[in-house]
């Protein structure tokens, strides 16, 4: 099976399984840094996060071509977290791999610090674009890839979307862009974790056939289970689904993914992990944040 | 304005590849030669306004210069959040062409009415606001306008607005002298500014010759024109096709109450209502004092009122 590494290069990968298993520690090392911030910096929008970790983590060991020393090739692809209050697990990944030193993490919702609460290019440069207000990504992510096109750019552009995000009609005036304008370059992976900020995604907006309105818009779509790291990269591999069309994956997530506590409740949306919470969620995940290995908590 | 908004886009895409131009379904025929000459460079978004300007910004941030058109009122407060965030925050170079700005289309009524779009972008830290007179106006500030490193409001007229003659050169943040001379002043913005030739030239055969300022650039402020004019005249009328709260009016007066200015400043405007009836643009300029008669009944008034002539007697 052939499998492109961080540079942007292929190459042949002997066993998948064990990348998948590979893959699945690091996403429960990235949770448990998640929680770590989201205590140090008394910031919320952890289960929002939590949901969508696998997806990050897959998309940039096996998906993007991007490397920190590709970080500002023209050809390099792209990543925008459109849910932009899920950013810790975007911090967490950049900085698993080196995009970002790690000590950044301590720091995060710390004013004047590169982790801002929302992400923000200002503080950040690395990042494609500020995100934070939602809607904004998949409009932003179509005129890139028309315009890396139009340079005849091999480069790609994924961009990871919130379900209750896709309640505003920006994302699908950009979604009828996409499919009008052939950007099959173009990744779109909803975190459907079935809840919102105040209530069930389905109940709010009726959001249960987010994959059929993909399909009907002219995008190449299918749902899968969000948060099992296999199924997320047998699911890249196919990338893109239909031939001259953008490709919609549908994660079908469990909010707060990977604590117990914090699965599937619509509190922890915004609430702060107290140190009990964080002890807890430790260890269950029994893993150690990433910035905080090796050290004394 | 709208020809030479589009003939001058195409003689600099022609130097300049990476200009691209985004319509939101808008501009029937007039970009026909554009998309013939340079194809893929030309999108039509469909009636789209938030999808428009995510679409410039993603063009923007892969190195194009994406030149967006709408009709004003939708080109602005339709995508406010789109140009706030994914344009301004950004700081990227996309030009926002609204066409038929003010009350051009007044006839449609007031969803075609965008008598707030100078006072919304201008609210925008790091954006250029900019409204020509006229052709010869576009024609200049266009090119000045693709150079900035962030980005520009270009609100322009509907077609066939009159040329108005000026020596002075067209210079982006710079106000142009229309007529030179004292007691009072005249400030304009926009197209109405072919309103104010007329009625300075009704003026003239009376013997009255006010300083006549065109501010076609509204943000960032000439505020070294406005010094000199407050340090020769005590009344500055301020004529914009454009609600009275945060056009050039209330910007005029905010930057000389701070400076302690004992100026006086009388905004020519519409008022704090929604303007309503759908009269064509000259109706309403005469329902609301500012067509040409009108405004030279305003200015001698306030030319007659004014210290140095009551002293003269």
């Amino acid at each position: 099976m052939k499998q492109r590494n961080l540079a942007g290069t292929w190459r042949r990968v002997g066993n998948r399984a064990m990348l998948k298993a590979s893959l699945g520690d690091k996403a429960r090392q990235i949770r448990a840094t998640c929680v770590q911030m989201a205590y140090d910096g008394k910031m919320g929008h952890l289960g929002s996060a939590l949901s969508c970790v696998d997806a990050i983590v897959a998309l940039y060991h096996d998906w993007l071509r991007v490397s920190p020393a590709t970080a500002d090739d023209p050809d390099r692809d792209r990543f925008i977290l459109s849910k932009g209050h899920a950013c810790t697990a975007h911090y967490a990944v950049l900085a698993d791999l080196g995009f970002v030193p790690k000590d950044c993490l301590s720091r995060y919702a710390v004013m004047n610090q590169p982790m801002g609460s929302h992400p923000c290019k200002h503080a950040l440069p690395l990042l494609e674009c500020s995100t934070g207000s939602l809607g904004h990504g998949l409009g932003i992510a179509s005129g890139m890839l028309y315009g890396l096109r139009h340079k005849r750019s091999p480069a790609r552009v994924a961009v990871l979307l919130g379900d209750g995000e896709c309640n505003e009609g920006s994302v699908w005036e950009a979604a009828m862009f996409c499919a009008a304008q052939k950007l099959d370059g173009l990744l779109a992976m909803v975190d459907y974790n079935r809840l919102q900020a105040v209530g069930r995604t389905d109940q709010v907006n009726g959001h249960s056939s987010l994959e059929e309105k993909f399909r009907s818009f002219g995008w190449g779509a299918r749902t899968i289970d969000g948060n099992a790291m296999g199924g997320i990269l047998d699911a890249l591999d196919r990338f893109p689904l239909r031939p001259g069309r953008p490709t919609a994956l549908i994660l079908r997530t469990v909010k707060g993914a990977g604590v117990s506590f914090m699965e599937d409740q619509v509190l922890w949306h915004y609430r702060v992990p107290s140190a009990e919470d964080l002890a807890r969620a430790l260890e269950e995940l029994k893993a150690a944040p990433l910035h905080l290995e090796g050290s004394e908590r | 304005m709208k020809l030479a908004f589009v003939e001058t886009l195409i003689r600099l895409a022609r130097a300049n590849r990476r200009i691209m131009l985004l319509t939101g379904d808008l501009g029937f025929q007039i970009f026909d030669r554009f998309q013939a000459l340079y194809g893929p460079r030309y999108v039509n978004v469909g009636v789209a306004e938030a999808q428009l300007v995510g679409a410039a910004a993603g063009l923007a941030m892969t190195g194009y210069r994406p030149v967006t058109y709408s009709i004003a009122s939708f080109a602005t407060a339709r995508c406010f959040e789109q140009i706030k965030l994914s344009i301004a925050y950004h700081g990227l170079p996309v030009v926002l062409v609204g066409g038929g700005g003010g009350y051009a289309y007044g006839e449609c009524g007031v969803t075609h009415h965008s008598g707030e779009d100078l006072s919304l972008l201008s609210g925008l830290p790091g954006m250029t606001v900019v409204a020509p007179g006229d052709a010869h106006e576009v024609e200049r500030l266009l090119p000045q306008v693709l150079e900035l490193p962030g980005p520009a409001y270009f609100r322009i007229g509907r077609g066939q607005e009159p040329r108005y003659h000026s020596r002075a050169p067209v210079l982006l943040g710079k106000a142009r002298l229309i007529q030179e001379g004292g007691e009072i002043a005249v400030l304009s913005t926009g197209e109405i500014a072919g309103e104010l030739v007329r009625a300075l030239r009704l003026l003239k055969e009376r013997r009255l010759t006010p300083l006549a300022y065109q501010f076609h650039t509204v943000k960032p402020l000439d505020v070294e024109t406005l010094r000199k004019v407050s340090a020769r005249v005590r009344v500055i009328l301020v004529l914009e096709e454009h609600l009275a709260h945060g056009g050039l009016g209330s910007q005029v007066a905010a930057w000389l109450a701070q400076r302690g200015s004992r100026s006086v400043v009388r905004m020519l405007c519409i008022p704090d209502e929604f303007v309503l009836g759908s009269p064509e643009k000259h109706q309403l300029r005469e329902r609301y004092g500012l067509d040409a008669a009108a405004l030279a009944k305003t200015i001698e008034a306030e030319w007659r009122a004014s210290p140095s002539a009551r002293r003269r007697g």
